[in-house]
């Protein structure tokens, strides 16, 4: 019904189906400032790595790039991790 | 005695073929609108469904358009604007009060005093108002279909049905929608022809013809719902190609308006069609080859036409059209007349076009070609299906000077588009949302073009200022009933012992997106037998999870800001979850299971978004844990009271006793035959045994529990009871006693989080606000007066707080409460008013403090 | 109109390694769909389940010693559509698109839902808290009046 999210186990599949996890956010480590890592996003136009929960179907994370003006979703996606 | 409609209590004949408009036309009636504002009479004009001129009450359904209505025997006509009536119509005084009532008048008058846009609001409405909707007829929600084909092809004409069968023929599944009835917008016998030799070939290529189907918008899919009479499709199409062809232009000059004023088409559609003559002395003025055919076509019918290429300087008449003016080279000459029409361009059907990227939706035929042959749209149609479309040819704009109607349906002059220019209103889009052109039922298929053109002219930034307006779905007008389409209004979830609830005559309520049984009967009686006897707690809507695998220790620890390594088998602990900002996003138990496995209980609301949550964590450290979410798998039942256990021991051989199973701690057991986890929990503040069982065998466990405890008079209890219950121990309810951004400190649950733990999400953001001053505080509230939710907490005169949850308590003796309270300049206030009532902050638990009825 | 009825169904879950879980023979008397990299539902008869998650947890241990293998039919509610026009009904319940045979998991009835398709039939399973919502929905849309009957479900043979 619109946006199609590619989930790398079951298909393309309509936005509706996923929930949204925003934008990629680095592990907690040591070398990292976890004040802006927790609170600050880039938010900024063109491709956003970005974090997607495929809800209806196999309940797994996605980490895709997104283009943010444009909407158009990379097609090469990475079914585990960053 | 032939076939008849009513119109306005009159019988009014029907020709085979004729449409709702064809029939009145020929029956002498001329004025079919009253324009929106300024209830200027209008009539028909383009005979498609392109403009508002035609619009009526048909069998109770507003907004109709006559054009494209098949007239049959026994429906009920009315016109709808006008009052009294369309014919006189006093509100026509507002057409002499045009100065008074400029564009974007209600933004500018009757707007102070403040009252007065009150009584001017009605006034408006009533006067202005495209149609009254059935009273009393319930709506019926037409059933959603999801169809999934590789090619939509919308429009049933030559170009559309070419289109269709090529790219069948090549094995493409298609699906063609046709608004009307094939042929139906055609007058000439080669082109009715072509259509139908066209639809033979597709069909026999194995397209599907569906015809009274309006494709309703192109959403990002490419997804087209379409609207047929008995059903709505929802259209998943791998391509989508819009033969929606075009609309001859309306041109801008005094008297546009006026009926008797016809594009081409439409006159040679009422006349050579319907064979209902537009009038008896037309003046036809053509810039195409085609406007001069059906003035060809016209004359063959009876009526005297006279052909001219123009320009066209205006139209006279009051009420209908009696004379046209036209530029000669000669000079000006007048020449009397009762028809005018027009053929001065082209206006494309592109809505669908402009809705989708190029790589969705692709045209074909007129909509890109405006103007073309029969063949040419042929030619195109199977082009555009083997992927070798066009793209839309510039289609020149139709010369916008002098005076009269840009926008018919909203009722806006170029005088009113001049006056807003002069305003400071200075682009296409900004311009029509403040004289609101574009925005009526046509969605600027007649007006679109003109308004850009009018900004392009008259703008620096021509490319910004006169483009289109930006098309949006829908690309026709529908009825609620059909956007509600497949639409679910509740949805809701059930524990197995939803059957039983209602037996015993429960009053259920909706918790979130649960069912829930609010209360038995007597929730008073209830919380009374919970203290002095034993109670029963449906709370199978807990989220549930089983937790294993060689890093599921892991991921608790991490995961959880609680203890998790020192948590033996057999012991559970009350558990708050944080998110990384530190904030308490759920709460429940965590219980450890032998062989390092875990079983995880959240609130009711929370098990998808914990499930989402640990998914993640699993999944981002790559950790080889098995998340089992049983929270539809497993029922579970409290059973709690002084008289708890007593009971149970009635159903288990297992040891239940106090030893036996202590606070906290679970054990697997069998009840009434049932495989149990028993959880020791204290939610209500007595002991509880809380029973988690297989779905199946929840009514057979809750049918045993309620049998063995008659003797106690144990009882069944809701939602109702239970929010007392633990209000009595100063239980906080997430959501309702809590903010988005409380942490533990706010919430007095410091004693939950191990800080000394390494690390733990959210950990950091603690260590950073812990180092800060405490902001804001839940507390427990003694007040003295009513129970009232919601009540702001005042101090000193100042709004302090808000109380979160409230109730009359016969334990405590007195109206209790949670509340949250800020600090005024540092320090927490202790005596407040809660609304008008005094309140004092107390320590909580408000009852057994001590928890000895818990422990017991 | 197709028939439809209640699915009497068992499932097993597995949970494993994705390796382990490709290299692992089903039995004969289950059907797997591969709900995740990581998760494997068995449907079967409901009789042969304990023997089904037997098999199972047997040689998905030698595959993965860590393998979580679980009974939970408990945790499903299935309905069968079933009949000439039964794949085409499905489209009034879901806007996903049939495969010509085989597991698909997504939205059926506004709920998460797994799905088995064949040439005339439908299996539609969902989460059992919405049991009653799937055979309400299930029922108007495709004008079934009166209680659903159950059917115990079979493996499909192809």
């Amino acid at each position: 019904m619109s946006l199609m999210v590619p989930c790398p186990r079951c298909g393309p599949r309509p936005l509706e189906e996923f929930t949204f996890g925003g934008e990629l956010r680095a592990l907690p480590a040591e070398d990292v400032d976890d004040f802006a890592r927790v609170y600050l996003r880039r938010n900024a136009p063109g491709p956003q790595r970005e974090r997607w929960f495929h809800a209806f179907g196999c309940r797994r994370w996605v980490s895709l790039t997104r283009d943010t003006v444009t909407n158009r979703i990379d097609p090469d996606v990475i079914p585990s991790g960053g | 005695m032939g076939d008849a409609l009513r119109f306005e209590g009159r019988r009014v004949a029907v020709e085979p073929g004729d449409t709702v408009a064809s029939a009145l036309y020929r029956a002498g009636v001329r004025t079919f609108t009253r324009s929106l504002k300024y209830h200027r009479r209008r009539g028909l004009f383009c005979m498609t469904g392109d403009c508002p001129n035609c619009s009526l009450n048909v069998d109770g359904d507003p907004g109709v358009r006559a054009c494209t209505t098949d007239a049959r025997d026994g429906q009920v006509v009315l016109r709808e604007s006008g009052w009294p009536s369309a014919e006189h119509d006093l509100l026509h005084v507002a057409d002499r009060l045009h100065r008074f009532l400029p564009v974007g008048f209600y933004s500018k008058t009757f707007i102070r005093p403040r009252f007065v846009w009150g009584l001017a609001e009605g006034m408006i409405r009533r006067a202005t108002g495209v149609g009254r909707l059935p009273a009393g007829r319930p709506a019926g929600a037409k059933p959603a279909r999801a169809v999934h084909v590789d090619l939509l092809v919308v429009g049933g004409g030559v170009a559309g049905l070419a289109a269709a069968a090529e790219a069948a023929a090549a094995g493409s599944r298609v699906m063609l929608v046709e608004e009307r009835r094939l042929g139906a917008t055609v007058w000439d016998a080669r082109a009715l022809a072509r259509i139908e030799a066209l639809a033979q070939e597709a069909t026999a290529a194995g397209v599907r013809i569906l015809e009274r189907h309006t494709a309703v918008g192109v959403y990002e899919g490419p997804f087209v719902p379409v609207v047929g009479p008995g059903e709505v499709l929802h259209v998943e199409a791998a391509r989508v190609i819009a033969a929606t062809g075009a609309v001859e232009a309306l041109a801008v000059f005094p008297g546009n308006d006026l009926p008797g004023v016809f594009l081409s088409r439409g006159a040679a559609l009422l006349g050579v069609r319907h064979e209902v003559g537009p009038g008896r002395r037309a003046v036809v003025v053509a810039t195409t080859d085609e406007g001069r055919a059906s003035a060809e076509a016209l004359r063959t019918t009876g009526m005297e036409v006279l052909i001219h290429d123009g320009p066209l300087i205006a139209a006279e008449g009051s009420g209908r059209v009696r004379a046209v003016i036209i530029e000669t080279p000669s000079g000006r000459e007048r020449i009397t007349c009762d028809t005018l029409v027009l053929s001065l361009g082209w206006a494309p059907r592109d809505a669908l076009l402009r809705m989708g990227t190029d790589q969705e939706v692709a045209g074909a035929g007129e909509v890109v070609i405006p103007g073309c042959s029969l063949e040419e749209a042929e030619a195109s149609g199977r082009r555009t299906a083997n992927g070798q479309g066009e793209a839309s040819s510039d289609v020149p704009a139709v010369p916008v000077a002098g005076d009269g109607y840009v926008c018919l349906c909203e009722d806006v002059s170029l005088h009113d588009l001049e006056q807003a220019w002069d305003e400071g209103w200075r682009s296409s889009e900004i311009l029509k949302r403040y004289t609101t052109a574009t925005m009526g039922p046509c969605q600027g298929a007649v007006c679109g073009r003109l308004l850009a053109a009018f900004a392009g002219a008259r703008a620096d930034a021509v490319a910004t200022a006169g483009a289109r307006t930006t098309a949006r779905p829908p690309a026709r007008p529908l009825p609620l009933e059909d956007l509600a389409a497949g639409v679910d209004e509740s949805i809701e979830q059930r524990t197995s012992l939803h059957g039983r609830h209602l037996d015993l005559g429960a009053r259920m309520e909706r918790s979130g997106s649960w069912a829930r049984p609010t209360t038995f009967g007597d929730i008073e009686q209830e919380i009374g037998a919970v203290r002095h006897r034993a109670g029963l707690l449906d709370v199978g809507t807990l989220g549930k999870f089983l937790v294993a695998g060689r890093d599921a220790a892991e991921l608790m620890d991490w995961v959880f800001p609680v203890r998790v390594r020192d948590l033996a088998p057999g012991r559970s602990r009350y558990l708050v979850a944080l998110d990384e900002a530190g904030y308490v996003i759920d709460d429940g138990l965590l219980a450890a299971l032998d062989r390092g496995r875990f079983y995880l209980c959240s609130t009711s609301g929370g098990a998808p978004a914990m499930e989402a949550w640990l998914r993640d964590w699993i999944d981002r450290w790559d950790l080889h844990v098995h998340l089992l979410d049983q929270t539809a798998q497993l029922g579970a039942i409290l059973l709690a009271g002084p008289d708890a256990r007593t009971i149970l021991e009635r159903l288990t051989d297992d040891d239940v006793s106090a030893e036996g199973l202590p606070h906290m701690r679970h054990a697997d057991i069998t009840v009434a035959g049932v495989p149990c986890r028993a959880l020791r929990v204290g939610f209500v503040g007595e002991v509880g045994f809380e029973l988690h069982h297989d779905r199946s065998r929840g009514p057979e466990l809750y049918d045993a529990l309620l049998e063995a405890g008659r003797p106690e008079g144990a009882q069944p209890f809701g939602l109702g009871a239970l929010d007392t219950l633990r209000l009595e121990k100063g239980h906080l309810y997430l959501g309702q006693d809590t903010l988005p951004d409380d942490h533990p400190a706010k919430l007095g649950l410091e004693w939950a989080v191990a800080m000394d733990k390494p690390g733990f999400v959210g950990k950091p953001a603690l260590e950073r606000m812990g180092a800060l001053p405490l902001e804001r505080h839940l507390v427990g509230l003694r007040i003295d007066g009513e129970p009232r939710r919601g009540v702001p907490l005042l101090a000193g005169g100042r709004v302090v707080g808000r109380v979160t949850s409230c109730a009359r308590s016969e334990a405590a003796g007195a109206t209790i409460a949670l509340g949250w309270i800020r600090a005024l300049d540092g320090s927490f206030p202790a005596e407040l008013f809660a609304g008008e009532s005094s309140a004092a902050v107390v320590p909580t638990p408000f009852y057994d403090p001590e928890g000895a009825r818990v422990h017991a | 109109m197709p028939e439809l009825a209640r699915a009497l169904i068992g499932v097993v879950t597995a949970s494993a390694e994705a390796g382990a879980l490709d290299l692992l023979l089903v039995p004969g008397r289950a059907f797997a769909c591969r709900a995740a990299d990581d998760e494997l539902l068995l449907l079967c008869a409901p009789p042969v389940t304990d023997e089904v998650a037997r098999e199972v947890a047997t040689r998905l241990a030698a595959l993965d010693p860590d393998a979580l293998v679980i009974d939970t039919a408990d945790g499903w509610a299935a309905i069968s559509i079933a009949g000439d026009d039964a794949r085409a009904s499905f489209g009034l319940l879901s806007g996903l698109e049939l495969p010509e045979a085989g597991f698909l998991q997504g939205e059926v009835v506004h709920v998460p839902a797994k799905v088995v398709a064949g040439d005339d039939r439908v299996l539609i399973l969902v989460p059992s808290i919405w049991e009653d919502h799937l055979h309400d929905r299930a029922a108007k849309a495709l004008g079934h009046t009166g209680p659903l009957e159950a059917r115990p479900w079979a493996v499909p043979t192809s």
